[in-house]
C-alpha cells in the first residue's frame, strides 16, 4: 500500500548497509507500513500490547546483565546471556537515542527454545511496533517472542 | 450550466453536498496514505486548502485571459497542470525560506500535492460549470476544506479502530476503502440540499 | 482560423506558458532559494566564508573543521553540538529530542540540522581544530585473536599525526557492494603518538555491522583508508596515584598506548591492568604485556577468565572482572582508575571501586563504548 514520504525515508534507512550490514527488511518486499500493520495486527489478535512485549524483553535483559557476559540462569526457567560490543546504533525511525549494541540471548528450558535480539529490538518493538521484515536475520516473529519469552497479558 | 449560483451555496455544497474525496471519489492515493493519524491529516489537509484555492484562482485566471481569448480550450489540462507544479515549488520554496519550522512540519506533504488529482479536479469542474471568478474562488476553497474534513474524520475513524479485529485479508487499503463508501453513502444524504450545477 | 494556424498557436501557448513559469522557477530559485555567502565566526577568532543554504555541520566538514558526528549528519547521534552566539531562529523539531534544557540555555544546537541563513558566530572546543582528515595505507593487517584483528595504517597525508595516548579516530567505510554512501566508526589508537606516521586500530568483528565487515573481508594491504581525528578525553591524568586499568577485548586498545608511553617516559607509578575475557582464546597480545612488566617495574599485568575451557590448563585468576577486582584492590587510597568497556562491565566495576572507598571523580572512562 503506498505510504508517505517520511515512511519511505524510514524504509530506505532499514536497507541493508545504511545502518547495519544485512538491514532490518531481511527478504521483505512489503512496504513498511504493510509490514508494521500486519504484525500490529498479529499482537492485537493475542489481546496484547507492543509496550507490554518490549517491557518483558527489558525484563530479561536486566536480569541477565548481572552476568557480564556470560550465561546466567533466570528464573523459573530461563538461562539470559548478555553482551555488548562497542558504538551505538541510532533507530531508523530516527529521533532522539542511540542504543548500544547490546545482545541478548534468551534460551527458555522449559520449551527448548531460544530467541536473540539487541537493545535497538526492544526499542523498535516498544516505541515502533516494529519486528524486522521477514526473512531476516533478526526477524522476531511476534508470536514467537511471546511463546518463547512467556509472556503474558 | 448555470453560472450564476452564489458564491455561499457553492462554498456550502464543496464542503458537504458534492464533497470532491467523498461525492467525486477524487484525492484518493494521499487519502488513504495519509489518513492514519489525524496530526498529519490535519497538517496535509491544511497544505491542500491552500494549495486548492491558489491554483484554482491562478486556472481561473490562466483559462479566462490565455485560453479563451486564443481559443485554445482544449490544452488546459496541460496548462493546468503545468501551474500547479511551479505554484507547488514556488510555495515549497518560500516556506523553507521563511520557516524552517513550517517547513519541518508541512514540507514533505507538498510534493505529495502536485499529483492530487483533486486539485487537477478542482480546476476542471469549475471551468465546465462556468464558474465566475467569486465561484471559483470559493469553490476551491470550499472542496479544500471539504478535502482536509474528510481526511481527518476518516484519520479519526482509523484510529478507533486500531483496537478492532480487522480480517486478515481486509488490513489496510481493503477497510480504507470499505470506510470510505460508507463514508461516501452517509454523504449521499446530503445530495439534494443545495444545487450547484 | 485555419487549422494549422490553430495548431501554431496551441503550441506557441503552451510554449509561451511553461516557459513562463520555468523563467519564473529560475528567477525564484535564484533569489528566494538562494542564501548567498555565509560568514561563519568561530570562538571570535576564526573566520570562514561558506556557501548558505547548507547545514553547519556539513559546511564546517568542507572547510576541514570536523565536529564529531557518528551518523553523518542524519540527526540521529546527538553528538554535532554547537554553542551558537548569534540569532538563527527557534529550535527545529528535529534537534528539540537532543537538546536538554540546560543546554537550551546555552543555546546549544545540533549542526547537522542547522541550516546556514545568514552570518552566525559559534563557539567550538578548542581541540577540535587540531582534528584533521587524514589519508592513510593499510601497512599490515594480523590477527590477535578469532575475533580481533590489528589493523596498522601508514600516513600519507598529512605524514604525521599529534595525539594523546587514550585518544580515538573516526574510521571512514567508504561505499562498496555493501554500503550505498559511507559510514563512520570510532576506533581507539592502540599505537602511542611516539610512532608518529603510523596509527594501530584493535577492530573486533561484530556480527552484521558494516565497518567490521569491511575490514574483516575486504580491507588488504596497500588499500587507502580515510580517517579524521583525534578525537577524545580518555588520557592518562599526571599524577603521582597508582593506577588500576580495566579493559577487555578490543577495550585494551586505549590502555596499551598509554602503557607504551608510560614505558618511554620511564613513569614509575604502580598501575595494574585487569584484563577480563572468557577464555584462553580471547587472549592476546601476552608477549608485550609480558615485555611492559620488564620495562615498567611497577606495572603488572592481571588476566582474568571468566569461562575457562577445561583444555586451556588456565592457572591465572578466574571469575568475573569484577570478583577478580575486589580481591586485589583492597583500598581506594591514592587510587585512579581507568576503564575502558561496555556499559555494562563499566558500571559492575564502578560499583566495586565506589565500595573501596576511591572518589568518583578520579574514576575516568573511555564514554563511547
Amino acid at each position: 500500500m503506498k505510504q508517505t514520504v517520511q515512511m519511505q525515508e524510514i524504509q530506505e534507512k532499514m536497507k541493508p548497509g545504511i545502518i547495519t550490514r544485512d538491514g532490518f527488511l531481511g527478504t521483505d518486499r512489503r512496504n513498511l507500513v504493510d509490514i508494521l500493520m500486519e504484525d500490529d495486527a498479529a499482537v492485537k489478535r493475542m489481546d496484547l500490547t507492543h509496550e507490554r512485549i518490549a517491557a518483558r524483553m527489558t525484563e530479561l535483559r536486566d536480569a541477565g546483565k548481572r552476568g557480564l557476559g556470560n550465561v546466567i540462569k533466570v528464573p523459573p526457567h530461563f538461562e539470559v546471556r548478555v553482551d555488548s560490543v562497542r558504538g551505538k546504533l541510532p533507530s531508523p525511525f530516527g529521533g532522539p537515542g542511540v542504543f548500544p549494541k547490546t545482545n541478548i540471548t534468551v534460551r527458555n528450558l522449559r520449551l527448548g527454545r531460544e530467541i536473540t535480539y539487541t537493545d535497538l529490538h526492544i526499542h523498535l518493538v516498544g516505541k515502533h511496533g516494529f519486528y524486522e521484515g521477514k526473512g531476516s536475520n533478526f526477524r522476531l516473529d511476534p508470536g514467537d517472542l511471546v511463546l518463547t519469552l512467556e509472556i503474558e497479558k | 450550466m448555470n453560472g450564476q449560483v452564489a458564491f455561499y451555496a457553492i462554498f456550502f455544497a464543496a464542503i458537504f453536498t458534492n464533497n470532491i474525496l467523498l461525492t467525486n471519489y477524487l484525492g484518493m492515493c494521499s487519502f488513504l496514505a495519509v489518513s492514519r493519524e489525524v496530526s498529519t491529516s490535519a497538517g496535509l489537509g491544511t497544505a491542500v486548502v491552500f494549495v486548492m484555492t491558489a491554483t484554482s484562482v491562478l486556472n481561473w485566471l490562466a483559462y479566462r485571459y490565455i485560453l479563451v481569448p486564443l481559443d485554445l480550450v482544449y490544452i488546459r489540462y496541460i496548462v493546468f497542470i503545468v501551474i500547479i507544479a511551479a505554484f507547488v515549488q514556488l510555495v515549497e520554496m518560500v516556506i523553507e525560506r521563511v520557516s524552517d519550522k513550517l517547513y519541518a512540519a508541512l514540507g514533505i506533504f507538498l510534493p505529495l500535492i502536485t499529483v492530487n488529482c483533486a486539485i487537477l479536479g478542482v480546476s476542471l469542474f469549475m471551468v465546465i460549470r462556468n464558474y465566475t471568478f467569486v465561484n471559483s474562488l470559493f469553490y476551491g476553497l470550499g472542496s479544500g476544506i471539504g478535502w482536509a474534513l474528510a481526511i481527518m474524520a476518516m484519520a479519526g475513524i482509523r484510529q478507533k479502530m486500531v483496537r478492532s479485529r480487522v480480517p486478515k485479508g481486509l488490513a489496510g487499503a481493503g477497510i480504507t476503502l470499505i470506510i470510505a463508501g460508507i463514508m461516501a453513502l452517509a454523504f449521499m444524504g446530503f445530495s439534494g440540499m443545495i444545487k450547484i450545477t | 482560423m485555419g487549422a494549422a494556424a490553430q495548431l501554431l498557436i496551441g503550441i506557441g501557448a503552451i510554449c509561451g506558458v511553461s516557459t513562463f513559469l520555468a523563467v519564473l522557477m529560475v528567477i525564484a530559485d535564484a533569489t528566494i532559494a538562494n542564501y548567498g555567502d555565509v560568514t561563519v565566526t568561530i570562538n571570535d577568532e576564526k573566520q570562514v566564508t561558506v556557501a548558505g543554504g547548507k547545514p553547519l555541520l556539513g559546511s564546517l566538514m568542507e572547510e576541514k573543521i570536523f565536529i564529531p558526528s557518528a551518523c553523518g549528519g542524519r540527526g540521529s547521534c546527538g553528538l554535532c553540538k554547537v554553542k551558537v552566539t548569534s540569532d538563527v531562529g527557534d529550535y527545529l523539531p528535529t534537534e528539540l529530542p537532543w537538546i536538554s534544557d540546560e543546554e537550551k540555555a546555552e543555546n546549544i544546537r545540533l549542526s547537522c540540522q542547522l541550516k546556514l541563513k545568514k552570518d552566525i558566530s559559534i563557539r567550538i572546543p578548542e581541540e577540535l581544530f587540531n582534528v584533521r582528515e587524514y589519508v592513510t595505507e593499510v601497512a599490515s593487517l594480523v590477527d590477535l585473536t578469532y575475533d580481533i584483528k590489528q589493523v596498522t595504517l601508514k600516513l600519507v597525508e598529512p605524514d604525521t599525526i599529534s595525539y594523546r595516548p587514550g585518544q580515538y579516530i573516526q574510521f571512514q567505510v567508504p561505499e562498496y557492494e555493501l554500503t550505498p554512501e559511507s559510514v563512520y566508526r570510532a576506533y581507539s589508537m592502540s599505537s602511542q603518538p611516539s610512532r608518529g606516521n603510523e596509527i594501530e586500530l584493535e577492530v573486533r568483528l561484530v556480527p552484521n555491522g558494516i565497518c567490521t565487515t569491511y575490514v574483516f573481508e575486504h580491507l588488504r594491504e596497500g588499500d587507502k583508508v580515510i580517517v579524521n581525528g583525534p578525537y577524545g578525553e580518555f588520557f592518562l591524568r599526571e599524577t603521582d596515584r597508582d593506577i588500576v586499568f580495566i579493559a577487555g577485548g578490543s577495550g585494551m586498545a586505549p590502555i596499551k598506548s598509554i602503557l607504551y608511553t608510560m614505558a618511554e617516559r620511564e613513569n614509575p607509578r604502580k598501575a595494574r591492568y585487569f584484563f577480563g575475557a572468557r577464555a584462553v582464546r580471547d587472549l592476546f597480545l601476552l608477549d608485550e604485556m609480558k615485555d611492559l612488566e620488564t620495562r615498567l617495574p611497577g606495572f603488572t599485568f592481571i588476566p582474568a577468565l571468566s569461562d575457562p575451557q577445561p583444555e586451556d590448563n588456565w592457572k591465572g585468576e578466574t571469575g568475573l572482572i569484577t570478583e577478580v577486582l575486589s580481591k586485589h584492590v583492597k583500598s581506594g587510597d591514592n587510587l585512579e582508575a581507568y576503564l575502558c568497556g561496555s556499559p555494562g562491565m563499566i558500571d559492575a566495576t564502578v560499583k566495586v571501586l565506589l565500595d573501596t572507598g576511591i572518589p568518583e571523580e578520579l574514576i575516568y572512562y573511555d564514554k563511547f563504548a
